[in-house]
């Protein structure tokens, strides 16, 4: 009996301890996050001595980088960060943000990295998975601020070009003639990418087609871009210019080959060229090729998925085209690379980088032409 | 005459190949001079590109030493840098683990109804894989501090005191309650009390077990320091500098942090077998 009564004490022991334990934390956290509006008020505070009425971007950039509150995901996503950074004359550094928007809505990242088609999407609207703040938030646009960098793009390695031109010709054809009808029709190109195996809901599918489409034909001037896919000389020139600038690569032989490097070292506009001329029928040396995308499948990427379900592929004379969904800590570049794969998108930076340190990797077409990249955030932050 | 002397050459190879088998001072110097042998292969194999070809890879995913040598030597100053914050964070949290756990087996060598179950919790906790816990522990600390050093730092060495509490406690537990029998009657018969067995008795014979642990915990803890790296909010260590190089297709970079992991635990574990040995003299 004694020996009962001492085990239930113990199990009740044991319960009381573990709730405690769990309770602790949750009042740990209140406790604590009391302090944060105090701060956030502070910040205002500062923010409203400095500059009363409207705030402008330059504003904006400067408190959060004293605060120390700008995000980014890093991982080659940051150059453009970086260099807005620079050009202000701000130190560089940056918190690392992880693949959700939950630093920008705690305000522990006020000045958080989004793509337009993507987490700016989240953060505004209220459909599954979004935080709902509508148009209360702003943002600060890369293309405006002048440091934008060209973004996805298609890339193979330069062996694979020169061994197979038709392949590469005829593969650009049918992707291009893909994202031309996806441009056309965002929302059915949405709904093809949804079936495809989508990542996300197929709101945020038709709002991401809507705004890729936009960044697909207009220029980093705000100008329409006519050709889909061309390869503007003074945009990537631009880009290069400003990776040159702002990336520094530890290994010395690297980096001596990146800041001496050109925009034809990286780029080869001969297969854009034989696309644009061709009347859609090509000897493919390669009958199976794979594309690697640099993130999860998504409207990011409807050119492909629609130039796959449209049979664009299959009538410029290829029998398989594989998709290859990306996502977290893929590696474009070593995947088309070490051949694993015969495409990949990436951004122009991460190419040249890979290249510099050895890769044998070459930009055949850029689909987007202005940089997708913002920085959001919340004008209550920063004192309006 | 012929035949004697081959018997004779025979018989001395023999004996000589057993004397050496025989001599401890062989015995030692073999335990030293293989893995070095096999280490002097290992970097021939590397350089001579020997590994390149049987693993079908390339100089650029496998860059050759000198060349990962050469960009340590560069970047001396980031690298000790990033080796700092990742090894304080192994360090803290393992000093913070270890004595949790111990405390914990002592609890539970002490009031076994009640505590038992001390050592369990803390093994459910370790099995809760580091990259699960990481990034939920990461979201838990931020309203800790305004600067994002700071939370981050904390948030990594709670996941590496997690990791280290289980181990300690799980085998100091076993230190402080498997004992030989007759010790145990014999502190029964001196009438001790609990207090005199358990600094005379159990504190003592659990003093291997916690070499034990440690010697799986100190490693644990780089690794986990440097996995948790990954999801912290503020960049730095080591194994973010990994992770960003990989990334970029930076590889030969990667493998100077690489080196560099490797050589931490290294010499933790030099470390920790130098204090085992002045510590268990008398074990031995």
């Amino acid at each position: 009996m004694k020996k009962r009564m001492r085990k239930i004490a113990s199990v009740l022991v044991m319960a009381t301890m573990a709730m405690r334990l769990l309770a602790g934390c949750g009042k740990e956290a209140e406790a604590t996050s009391t302090t944060v509006p105090e701060a956030a008020e502070a910040t205002e505070e500062m923010a409203e001595s400095e500059a009363p009425a409207e705030l402008s971007s330059e504003d904006v950039i400067k408190a959060a980088a004293d605060a120390g509150k700008v995000g980014n995901w890093g991982l080659g996503n940051e150059y453009e960060i970086l260099a807005l950074l620079a050009k202000y004359e701000l130190p560089t550094d940056y918190l690392s943000q992880d693949f959700t928007m939950d630093g920008f809505d705690d305000d522990s990242i006020t000045l958080a990295s989004a793509m337009t088609y993507n987490e700016l999407g989240l953060v505004k609207n209220d459909y599954d998975g979004g935080y709902g703040y509508g148009d209360s938030v702003k943002y600060v646009d890369m293309n405006d601020e002048g440091v934008a960098m060209m973004e996805d793009n298609i890339f193979c390695t330069k062996t694979f070009a020169k061994e197979n031109p038709e392949t590469v010709a005829a593969f650009l054809y049918a992707s291009l003639k893909g994202w031309e009808y996806a441009k056309d029709h965002p929302e059915e190109a949405a709904e093809i990418c949804y079936e495809y195996g989508s990542s996300v809901s197929p709101e945020h599918q038709a709002y991401m087609a809507t705004e890729v489409a936009k960044l697909v034909s207009t220029d980093t001037k705000g100008e329409a871009a006519t050709e889909i896919g061309y390869m503007d000389d003074e945009a990537m020139q631009q880009t290069l210019d400003i990776a040159k600038k702002y990336v520094k690569l530890d290994d010395s032989g690297a980096n001596d080959t990146f800041q001496s490097m050109s925009l034809d070292d990286i780029r080869d506009k001969s297969f854009y060229e034989a696309a644009k001329a061709s009347e859609g029928t090509f000897d493919v040396e390669k009958k199976s090729v794979a594309i690697q995308l640099k993130w999860l499948p998504q409207a990011q990427f409807m050119g492909y998925y629609v130039a796959l379900d449209k049979g664009y592929y299959t009538e410029a004379g290829f029998e398989n085209v594989d998709i290859v969904s990306g996502g977290g800590d893929i590696a474009e570049t070593t995947a088309v690379n070490n051949g694993t794969v015969d495409f990949g998108v990436t951004w122009e930076t991460n190419l040249a980088c890979a290249d510099a340190s050895g890769m044998d990797l070459v930009e055949i077409a850029q689909i987007y032409q202005r940089s997708g990249l913002v920085l959001v955030y919340k004008p209550e932050n920063f004192g309006n | 005459m012929e035949k004697e002397i081959r018997l004779q050459k025979i018989g001395r190879r023999k004996s000589l190949r057993q004397r050496a088998k025989e001599s401890k001072k062989w015995q030692k110097i073999t335990t030293v001079v293989y893995p070095l042998i096999f280490g002097a292969v290992l970097v021939g194999l590397w350089q001579g590109q020997i590994l390149h070809r049987w693993f079908h890879t390339d100089t650029f995913t496998l860059p050759l030493l000198n060349k990962i040598g050469e960009i340590m030597r560069d970047n001396m100053d980031k690298i000790l840098e990033n080796t700092g914050a990742t090894v304080s964070v192994a360090v803290i949290g393992l000093v913070i683990g270890s004595l949790l756990g111990y405390l914990v087996a002592v609890l539970a060598a002490l009031f076994p109804k009640i505590g038992m179950g001390g050592p369990a919790v803390l093994g459910a906790f370790a099995s809760v894989p580091v990259v699960a816990i990481a990034p939920v522990l990461n979201n838990w600390t931020k309203d800790l501090s305004d600067e994002a050093s700071i939370r981050s730092m904390i948030s990594k060495i709670i996941v590496v005191t997690l990791i280290c509490a289980a181990d300690m406690g799980l085998n100091a537990y076993r230190g402080l309650t498997e004992i030989k029998p007759f010790s145990e009657d014999l502190m029964a018969i001196y009438a001790a009390p609990k207090r005199t067995t358990l600094w005379k008795l159990r504190l003592p014979n659990s003093l291997p077990y916690v070499f034990t642990a440690l010697k799986v915990s100190v490693p644990a803890s780089i690794m986990t320091a440097i996995v948790s790296e990954y999801f912290a909010e503020y960049i730095t260590g080591v194994g973010r500098q990994i992770r960003e190089n990989i990334v970029l297709a930076q590889y030969a970079t990667a493998w100077a942090y690489i080196a560099t992991a490797c050589l931490i635990g290294i010499a933790a574990y030099v470390i920790l077998m130098a204090f085992q040995s002045i510590l268990l003299r008398r074990y031995s």
